[in-house]
């Protein structure tokens, strides 16, 4: 017990000695674990948006929709009765009255398919309203898809065979595939006005929806004798059945492509994830050896060293995964697509307790070999040793040192910072590149998702834009997370250097340098990651980029826009960085110095 | 005031206080100094009694809380930092007690460092380190790095890179205080050196070697002057006398 | 009344009687160890030893010395006759003084370490009221300070491996000592004042 109170004591004391250190270490931890959770996230695909919707809309497992020939009279309560009654039918809805229009609105003109439909919630196939209500005389309802398509907003007024009706509502569905993977797209409107939109070339037709009493075997259904005997009546122009999972496949081709864009993008996350967490640690390790040597100096043994140790990490990597976690959960639906045709479609989800077992076990791990080296080489070195001798002694780079000297005072300061400390730098350049990367990747693909809007557009077609107006917005949130990220590691990475400069910043400025000349010198540090940076990620964005959506075209984006990328993120670096280094350029030179 | 002109530095009511309420300290409390042109003095005192803070205050590398600081004609606590920078680039050498001297930059780059800050060709300034590393002794040692050097030659190396850019005054903080004997007799002969060629040193130390050979000895305690003597060296005979050679 | 620096090495004078260097007689005789010599040739040597402290013994302390050596049997003085210079005489080690001389080398006792006279000189003024002991401290320190800067100077003037820089060496350690020691003096009877 005694034993417990010591070691806690010690971690806290530790802790409010340097709470600067710990609080960046702790930011750290949160970035990373936040990065974590969201790849973790978004890598699992939602378990079967289709089966939700389903189950929420009481979608049905066969419907059949037929179009009497011109001229043709027909009841539809007897020519359905039979189907209705059918053996294998558990419940049934409609026939609800179908009417095939044109949905014409300032510069566009689709096919459309009207179903009346009664505020009475029908057994089967009831319809989930996203937006705005549901139907009235003059009011149309738009399927998801069709709304997003079309950017549609309630309260539109929309022409349906030139009859003016006002969009009340959007709503979710599962008899047919979305638009615009199936054609025609589908709105409700009130059986008064289905019936008003039918014209004698083009009559009234029906709608039956089914729940089967084993969906499984709707095949067999299709060759059922009720069904045939529907199908025979001679009234119908034509007949259409769909099955539900046919529906089912044709909406998964659609989030497919966003898995994939989603699924590159989480990895990236990962590794900046990574990259940050080897900035920290690395940082600490160095510290944690001084202390190791102290402890053993002041008669701890190696055990408890490594407890006191341990404990510390621990503490502030479960605080700091817990934080992230929270994070993860409250940022993570932001990358729903909000409407999107499917609930849940966009394959992200709260984060499920696998992932913050994943994310609670990586901090743990982290925590764990923060703790294993230091301590590790604290029982193998001597104590004298550990004291003497805390942190690496910086390298000597005779060249550097030379060329350096022929160079205006910040970049002679920022040269020789760099050289001391290598690593650092490398570090600090491995997490821009991530986010250059990504977002050069991001760049690629909304270049060609252009491209191939412009060549659809000119086809008439507007199938390809609102799959890639969804996985552009995936992509442009997902860098946004990344650029944060980035910036906030980048931040980080140089509140580090900062810190690990401080004695020779603070030398450099008792020997004559300006506080400005020693902000550029932190700033110029930081630009060379940046400058490798951005050399490495725009080439390698386009190499993820053909791994991940390689099959939406061949061309690259414009030379000028890929330069462009180089000045860019130097800028952001630098204005970044700027601000830590010039808090670390003003501070007391005395106070430094005199703590030696 | 006294010998206002021939003065290179002057403080009037400097006074330092660090921490607030009941740990409020006075590290320095109303001192008031004129130093002259090749003048050298030594402040003594006990441990904590505010010398190290007095010196930083001197050379712009601390602000005081009060008071004035007039060095070559500029008041410091009016200056800015980047002021304050470059009046220490031209006008004061700091020589600290552990050395601070940069690890992995040799004995001539260590040196150069002030001039190249200043903006010195990286040739002149390498010409004036070779000069000045031959004026401390150690013309051979010029491509060693601090590791390879003992205390006294890493602490004369610190003294000539404060020479480096022609200072008007030396500020030396407890220059001995990490020497051993023969180490301190080093430094002190370079002191010597540098009395006689006409810098003006102001010296804060524990040794009563140094605060001997200078021209005016300030005894401090507790933020104050309490104590100013101007030695005058005895006769070798009283020398003899206090050694126990006498008729 | 403060003395000034100056007049103070007069009255010290008399109490340094019993400083006196007892040894003269016992270097003198180490000297004669390797070869006789001339009076004058003795002087040099000492001269050598002692660089600047040396002035303390003037010519005629040796030859004093050297006659009491003598009488006491432990030299013998010879006289060489030349033609181009006037008599000197020379004097040689007897077998008394060569054993005097060992016993001198072997003796291992060291000069009296603490300066107890002063001390009692503090313990006197502040029992009895007759001076502040403080001041007595601040005086002496002042005379020391003059001592150690001139020792270091004539540190600082000796040429690299002089013997007699390593004398003064000496001498600056021990004045550095005895200030540290009043340093001590001062802070403890300013802490008594106080009470």
């Amino acid at each position: 017990m005694g034993r417990m109170l010591l070691v806690s004591r010690l971690v806290i004391g530790d802790v409010k000695r340097r709470p600067i250190q710990s609080a960046l270490l702790l930011a750290v931890i949160v970035t990373t674990t936040t990065t974590l959770t969201l790849g973790l996230t978004l890598r699992h695909v939602a378990k079967s948006p289709f089966a939700r919707t389903k189950a929420e809309t009481r979608g049905p497992d066969f419907v059949v929709e037929t179009q009497p020939k011109p001229g043709a009279r027909v009841a539809p309560g007897r020519a359905f009765a039979t189907l209705l009654r059918a053996p294998g039918v558990a419940a049934s809805s409609g026939p609800f009255p179908l009417a095939f229009v044109r949905l014409t609105e300032p510069g566009v003109d689709v096919p459309v398919d009207a179903e009346g439909r009664t505020t009475t919630p029908s057994a089967v196939n009831r319809p989930l309203v996203t937006a705005g209500g549901w139907v009235r005389p003059g009011g149309a309802v738009i399927e998801q898809g069709l709304a997003n398509t079309l950017g549609l907003h309630v309260g539109d007024r929309i022409g349906l065979h030139g009859h003016s009706f006002r969009v009340v509502g959007f709503a979710l569905q599962t008899e047919q595939p979305l638009y615009p993977e199936c054609t025609p797209g589908l709105a409700w409107v009130t059986p008064t006005d289905a019936a008003r939109l039918a014209t004698p070339a083009n009559p009234l037709g029906y709608e039956v929806d089914l729940r089967l009493t084993d969906p499984y075997n709707d095949w067999r259904f299709s060759n059922s004798a009720a069904l045939t005997t529907v199908s025979n009546e001679p009234a119908w122009a034509t007949l259409t059945t769909q099955v539900w999972e046919g529906t089912r496949d044709e909406d998964y081709r659609v989030v497919k492509i966003d898995q994939k864009a989603l699924f590159v993008g989480g990895w990236l996350l990962g590794l900046l994830a990574i990259a940050s967490i080897a900035v920290a640690v690395g940082g600490r390790m160095a510290e944690q050896t001084r202390r190791v040597g102290l402890l053993k100096a002041v008669g701890a043994t190696p055990r408890l060293v490594a407890v006191i140790l341990l404990s510390e990490n621990m503490a502030l990597a479960l605080a700091g995964a817990a934080v992230g976690i929270v994070a993860g959960w409250l940022i993570a639906p932001s990358f729903a697509d909000p409407g999107s045709g499917l609930l849940g479609a966009s394959p992200v989800s709260a984060p499920t307790a696998i992932t913050i077992v994943e994310v609670a076990l990586a901090a743990i791990a982290v925590a764990a070999a923060a703790t294993i080296i230091p301590a590790a080489r604290g029982a193998r070195t001597s104590t004298i040793g550990a004291l003497r001798d805390p942190v690496r002694p910086p390298r000597r780079r005779p060249r550097t040192i030379r060329l350096s000297a022929w160079l205006p005072v910040p970049l002679l300061l920022g040269l020789r910072l760099v050289a001391r400390r290598p690593r650092r730098t490398v570090l600090s350049a491995a997490s821009l590149a991530t986010a250059v990367t990504m977002i050069v990747a991001g760049l690629t693909l909304r270049y060609q998702l252009d491209i191939n809007q412009q060549t659809h557009n000119a086809a008439g077609l507007m199938q390809g834009s609102a799959i890639g107006g969804r996985v552009t917005h995936l992509v442009f949130l997902l860098g946004v997370v990344l650029v944060v990220l980035a910036a906030t590691s980048a931040i980080l990475t140089t509140w580090a250097t900062v810190i690990d400069a401080d004695r020779s910043t603070a030398l450099a400025r008792a020997l004559g340098a300006t506080p400005r000349q020693v902000t550029s010198a932190l700033t110029t540090t930081q630009l060379l990651a940046g400058l490798v940076a951005a050399c490495i990620g725009i080439p390698a964005g386009l190499v993820i980029y053909q791994l991940a959506g390689g099959d939406v075209g061949k061309a690259n984006p414009p030379l000028w826009a890929l330069l462009a990328v180089v000045p860019c993120t130097l800028a952001a670096v630098a204005a970044l960085t700027s601000i830590p280094a010039r808090l670390g350029a003003n501070r007391s030179v005395a106070d430094v110095l005199r703590s030696e | 005031m006294m010998g206002a002109n021939a003065s290179v530095l002057s403080a009037r009511e400097l006074c330092k206080d660090y921490g607030k309420g009941s740990a409020l300290v006075h590290a320095v409390a109303g001192i008031s100094l004129d130093v002259a042109a090749g003048e050298s003095v030594a402040i003594v005192g006990p441990s904590g009694c505010g010398k190290s803070t007095l010196l930083y205050l001197l050379g712009g590398l601390e602000r005081p809380s009060a008071g004035t600081i007039c060095l070559a004609g500029r008041q410091l606590e009016r200056l800015p930092e980047t002021g304050l920078a470059r009046l220490r680039r031209e006008s004061v050498g700091f020589v600290f007690q552990a050395f601070h001297l940069v690890d992995e930059l040799t004995a001539h780059e260590n040196i150069e460092l002030p001039a190249l800050l200043a903006g010195s060709s990286p040739r002149g300034a390498r010409r004036r380190a070779h000069e000045l590393l031959e004026q401390v002794g150690l013309a051979d040692r010029g491509s060693h790095l601090p590791s390879a050097l003992s205390g006294g030659e890493r602490q004369r190396v610190a003294i000539a890179r404060a020479l480096v850019d022609e200072p008007l005054v030396v500020l030396a903080d407890e220059p001995t205080g990490n020497l051993d004997s023969g180490a301190t007799t080093e430094v002190l002969r370079l002191f010597d050196q540098l009395h006689a060629n006409g810098q003006t040193l102001v010296v804060v130390t524990h040794d009563e070697r140094i605060a001997a050979t200078a021209d005016r000895l300030i005894s401090m305690r507790d933020g104050a002057f309490v104590d100013e003597t101007r030695l005058v060296g005895g006769s070798p005979r009283s020398l003899s006398a206090m050694v126990g050679l006498e008729r | 009344m403060r003395p000034d620096p100056a007049s103070a090495t007069e009255p010290r004078a008399a109490a340094s009687a019993s400083y006196q260097l007892n040894v003269v007689q016992e270097v003198l005789l180490a000297l004669l160890a390797s070869e006789p010599a001339h009076g004058y040739q003795l002087q040099a040597r000492l001269q050598l030893a002692l660089g600047p402290l040396a002035d303390a013994l003037n010519g005629g302390h040796v030859y004093v010395t050297l006659s009491r050596l003598e009488k006491a049997g432990l030299v013998v003085a010879g006289e060489i006759h030349r033609s181009d210079r006037p008599n000197r005489k020379v004097y040689e080690l007897t077998a008394a003084g060569r054993e005097r001389v060992l016993a001198w080398l072997e003796d291992v006792s060291w000069p009296k370490p603490a300066p107890a006279e002063f001390h009692l000189k503090m313990v006197a003024a502040a029992a009895a009221g007759l001076a502040d002991p403080v001041r007595l401290v601040g005086l002496q320190r002042h005379q020391l300070l003059s001592g150690l800067r001139e020792a270091q100077r004539a540190v600082l003037a000796e040429p690299e491996g002089s013997v007699a820089g390593l004398l003064l060496e000496g001498v600056v350690l021990r004045l550095q000592a005895d200030l540290r020691w009043l340093e001590q003096c001062a802070r403890f009877w300013d802490a008594r004042k106080g009470r």
